[in-house]
């Protein structure tokens, strides 16, 4: 954008002749992180305490639930923004994104649209089961106890096969346990406090089957964590950071039975890691994608890489289609999700699950590089162009404030244009 | 005229075809042209032509082609007596010195340098052969032998040092020493795709094509390459390297370039390496051990091929074809427990600091150690030796230090003088570079388009040149610091810098 386009921009918010004092930004965290910190301050940003005039919130989501909640009775006004969505929780609660998948593709499904074609797949088991062919990004999952007969009867069907429990409501890697009997599932339901009975139980948990076949680096297993920034959910307007990771367990991969239980095998969140003896605090395990995408082209070719990432950017994008339609999409919110993605031995990627307050914690310098640049990169796509909170504006960055993100889509886009360029660099904000 | 040149050709084939009796791929070679002298192919009429076209059809011709090209490549380079005498006597002091420092280490430690391994040891190491991080190992009282800034300074002995006092000028140039580098106008012909400003790879990579039939330069380096891949013809490869690989044929090719296609003769090699590994332990194991645990295994983008380098580090000490090819002498010592002696290391290779990064770039290539073994050890019969020995050959450490001063000089005269100022010898906040290749200081994709270049003009000048070019690109910052420690600041991370655009830029004429 020239230095003229970029002048009309900012008068039509008609904030050119606002003097210096008025557009001093106060802010406010319920974390001080210091990559959140230095960039506050690098901004000249004033701190301000949560019962002040804030116009940047940086909030927990227990705060910003209390904020958005009926008997709070707080009503933000057009200068103030939140970083997450009300109900954030319809993506990253595990349960209920399953259920908000399911329901998208049978919407889909019923609408009679390509997009949830089904064709049976032989499994590496051996049998065949009907899938969506576009569709198909999170491993079989079912809802404990809710949905304990419908599992069973999937069970049943591949009784080789290993399953992995994870509570609902829980991150970092707790409470999580890898099952390949149904014995040991009954006796932890023994164990556990009558969690068949939803009234008795607070938590619930999802039981998916366990990707057995996870592409090794080194021999070693890993996951993908990929930032996701989402400034609106109708029309979905949604930004992938080119900066993610590969975050690696500490141990080789191995699936025998006699490794079931240890968690440095199977588990590669950096929480669990940090504790197995081999934790090397140099590079926290984490690898960037930039270099996996070299490795992966480097070793197994070109087409192979760019389907493996198209396949990503997709399945990003459908997870939050999936969502829209239930998210509260208010005006003064935004969000960066952490996407914790596993890739299988056949460059078929998985969604594991969504974080709505990935960690800014730094492990590493590197990481610590990696995570200013993300809320630097967070606050220039977020923030009309004259860095003052504005909920009027259009919600449409030019493209420098981009810094490392990509656009992934932008519905209003592609309804002005009746264009396809989903998940495509090619989606240029250039607006006269 | 004529018939002195015929006979020239003739004597030439004739010395040739007796050298490739002794090649390793001769018997497999004969053998396939046996096979096709008896195929209907072939007949006895028109028996010349009709198998020079059968063998044509069968790629034996690229073969025994590629064959020549190798073996030419390597005569001519057999170590002749280096003509400066004081470099080749420091080059024996400081070897001596080497294996001097090896011996004490030892006696300290209490351990010999080579030693039959126990029955246990040999189980346990076979059985962790694939996960060697988990060999557990004390390591703590290990040091490296010796780390660039001490080779450095053996170096720096060489043009006759003198620290810098007030009334003398310092005197730590290279140039005291007789030897003759190029200048920029002659690596200008030599890099001469870059310096006519000829599109790169590494630059811009949806830079629009220009052949037609191809939407961007990274299509069209693509579609080139897979059709000199597919001719499969070395110094055709070779040439198409000069302007950059795409990364996902980069494996392929620089295998193909270098002759270290991995085939059963290979395998059989390698296993054989594995063995004395297992076998024979030697005090050099530890010294890998802990310069990959000090090196790739605290590097975020290494970290994850440790098992692999071990693999390759430890199989590397063991290979005799390294010590005759890019070495002439190493030590040799008795074997506790076996009546023979060995040489010490079988490679003659000392690893020093860093050594392991030689070949951590190599894992983005390939995922299998016997073929990442074959391009490291071709890469360092190669190149690699030239940067960690002393000698007057052009491709050599000291040559390519004296051409850095030389270029510095020349085209960066305020840089010069703000060194000399703050007396402080340029060489110092280079020298790592120039000796690792690069490796471990830029990111791996940066590295390898690097690599790309020496092995496409096949010689190590670039190394220089880049150095000089970074220098350049970050002077103002260098002038605003006046301590070794602050200019080192300045030069640490190399991450942003984007190799080809900054060669490319210093080789254009302005």
């Amino acid at each position: 954008m020239n230095q003229d386009t970029k002048k009309t921009a900012v008068t039509l918010y008609g904030r050119v002749n606002v003097p210096q004092e008025r557009c001093r930004v106060n802010f406010c965290t319920d974390m001080e992180k210091s990559v959140l910190m230095s960039n506050f301050e690098r901004r000249s940003w004033h701190q301000v305490s949560q019962d002040d005039e804030w116009n940047f919130y940086w909030a927990s989501t227990q705060t910003c639930r209390n904020l958005f909640s009926v008997e709070s009775g707080y009503r933000m006004n057009d200068n103030q923004m939140i970083n997450h969505f009300p109900n954030h929780y319809e993506l990253s609660r595990k349960d209920l994104l399953v259920k908000n998948i399911k329901r998208y593709r049978k919407d889909l499904e019923r609408e009679g649209s390509p997009l949830a074609e089904k064709a049976e797949v032989v499994l590496h088991g051996g049998q065949v089961v009907t899938r969506y062919v576009h569709l198909d990004f999170i491993p079989v999952t079912f809802v404990l106890p809710a949905d304990y007969n419908m599992f069973v009867e999937e069970y049943r069907k591949s009784p080789q096969s290993t399953w992995i429990m994870k509570p609902c409501g829980k991150s970092q890697g707790t409470g999580i346990f890898l099952i390949n009997k149904l014995s040991k599932l009954k006796k932890w339901s023994r164990e556990a406090k009558a969690p068949f009975h939803p009234q008795l139980s607070k938590e619930s948990y999802v039981i998916s089957r366990y990707i057995d076949n996870p592409l090794l680096i080194g021999g070693k297993k890993f996951d993908l964590r990929l930032y996701v920034l989402v400034t609106s959910f109708r029309p979905l307007k949604a930004y992938l950071f080119q900066l993610g990771f590969c975050r690696f367990c500490t141990v080789k991969y191995d699936t025998s039975v006699t490794e079931l239980d240890n968690m440095y095998v199977h588990l590669t969140n950096v929480s669990v890691q940090k504790h197995g003896g081999d934790y090397n605090s140099i590079h926290g395990g984490k690898m960037s994608v930039q270099n996996l995408r070299l490795f992966l082209e480097g070793t197994r070719g070109r087409a192979v890489t760019e389907t493996l990432f198209a396949s990503i950017q997709w399945l990003i994008v459908h997870s939050l289609k999936a969502v829209s339609s239930v998210m509260a999409n208010d005006r003064h919110c935004y969000e960066c999700y952490g996407y914790d993605i596993i890739i299988d031995n056949q460059l078929k990627p998985w969604l594991v699950e969504v974080n709505a307050s990935p960690s800014l914690t730094s492990t590493t310098v590197n990481d610590r590089i990696m995570k200013y640049k993300l809320i630097d990169n967070m606050l220039s796509v977020v923030l009309p162009p004259d860095g003052i909170p504005d909920v009027r504006w259009n919600k449409v960055p030019n493209s420098e404030s981009l810094g490392n993100f990509d656009l992934l889509i932008d519905e209003e886009f592609i309804d002005k244009d009746d264009g396809t360029n989903i998940g495509g660099r090619s989606v240029k904000h250039s607006k006269k | 005229m004529e018939s002195i040149k015929d006979d020239a050709i003739h004597n030439t084939a004739m010395k040739l075809a007796e050298e490739l009796k002794n090649l390793s791929i001769y018997k497999s070679i004969y053998s396939d042209v046996q096979k096709l002298v008896s195929s209907p192919n072939v007949n006895k009429e028109d028996f010349k032509q009709s198998l020079q076209q059968a063998m044509k059809e069968k790629g034996l011709d690229t073969k025994l082609r590629n064959t020549v090209f190798h073996w030419v490549r390597t005569q001519g380079k057999q170590s002749k007596l280096d003509p400066l005498t004081s470099l080749s006597k420091a080059s024996l002091q400081w070897e001596k010195r080497i294996h001097k420092s090896l011996n004490s280490m030892c006696s300290d430690l209490e351990t010999s340098l080579a030693k039959i391994r126990s029955q246990s040891e040999q189980e346990e190491l076979t059985e962790k052969w694939n996960e060697l991080s988990t060999y557990s190992l004390d390591l703590s009282k290990y040091r490296p032998v010796y780390a660039p800034k001490d080779f450095l300074d053996v170096l720096l002995t060489l043009s006759g040092y003198v620290p810098f006092t007030r009334e003398d000028e310092p005197k730590w140039e290279f140039s005291h020493l007789p030897l003759q580098v190029k200048n920029l106008e002659q690596l200008r012909k030599i890099y001469v795709e870059w310096s006519n400003g000829e599109p790169l790879l590494g630059v811009n990579p949806n830079m629009p094509s220009t052949v037609p039939g191809f939407a961007t330069l990274e299509a069209e380096r693509i579609g080139l390459g897979e059709r000199v891949s597919a001719l499969g013809y070395a110094p055709v490869i070779q040439e198409f390297l000069k302007k950059g690989s795409p990364q996902c044929l980069r494996a392929k090719l620089w295998s193909q370039v270098l002759g270290a296609e991995v085939k059963q003769q290979q395998i059989a090699y390698f296993n054989q390496l594995q063995k004395s590994v297992l076998e024979v332990d030697l005090m050099i194991d530890k010294l890998i051990f802990k310069d990959v645990q000090l090196t790739a295994s605290n590097d975020d983008q290494y970290f994850v091929f440790e098992d692999l380098l071990y693999q390759v580090m430890l199989c590397f000490s063991r290979d005799g074809e390294v010590l005759s090819r890019a070495r002439s002498s190493a030590l040799t010592v008795p074997v506790r427990g076996r009546n023979e002696r060995t040489a010490f290391p079988p490679s003659g290779v000392v690893p020093f600091h860093g050594f392991t990064m030689y070949a951590t770039p190599f894992c983005y290539l390939y995922d299998d150690p016997v073929q990442l073994y074959y391009i490291f050890r071709g890469f360092y019969i190669r190149y690699w030796h030239r940067l960690h020995y002393i000698s007057t050959h052009p491709q050599g450490i000291v040559s390519l230090c004296l051409l850095y001063e030389r270029l510095l000089e020349a085209h960066e005269p305020l840089l010069w003088i703000h060194f000399r100022n703050i007396n402080i010898n340029p060489i110092r906040v280079v020298f790592k570079w120039i000796m690792r290749a690069f490796s471990g200081h830029l990111p791996p994709d940066q590295l390898l388009l690097l690599w790309d270049a020496i092995l496409g003009y096949d010689c190590l000048e670039v190394l220089p040149l880049l150095a000089v070019a970074i220098l350049s690109f970050r002077k103002e910052n260098i002038f605003q610091v006046n301590t070794l420690q602050n200019v080192d600041a300045v030069l640490a991370d190399l991450s942003t810098i984007s190799v080809v655009p900054l060669l490319q830029l210093a080789l254009m004429k302005s």
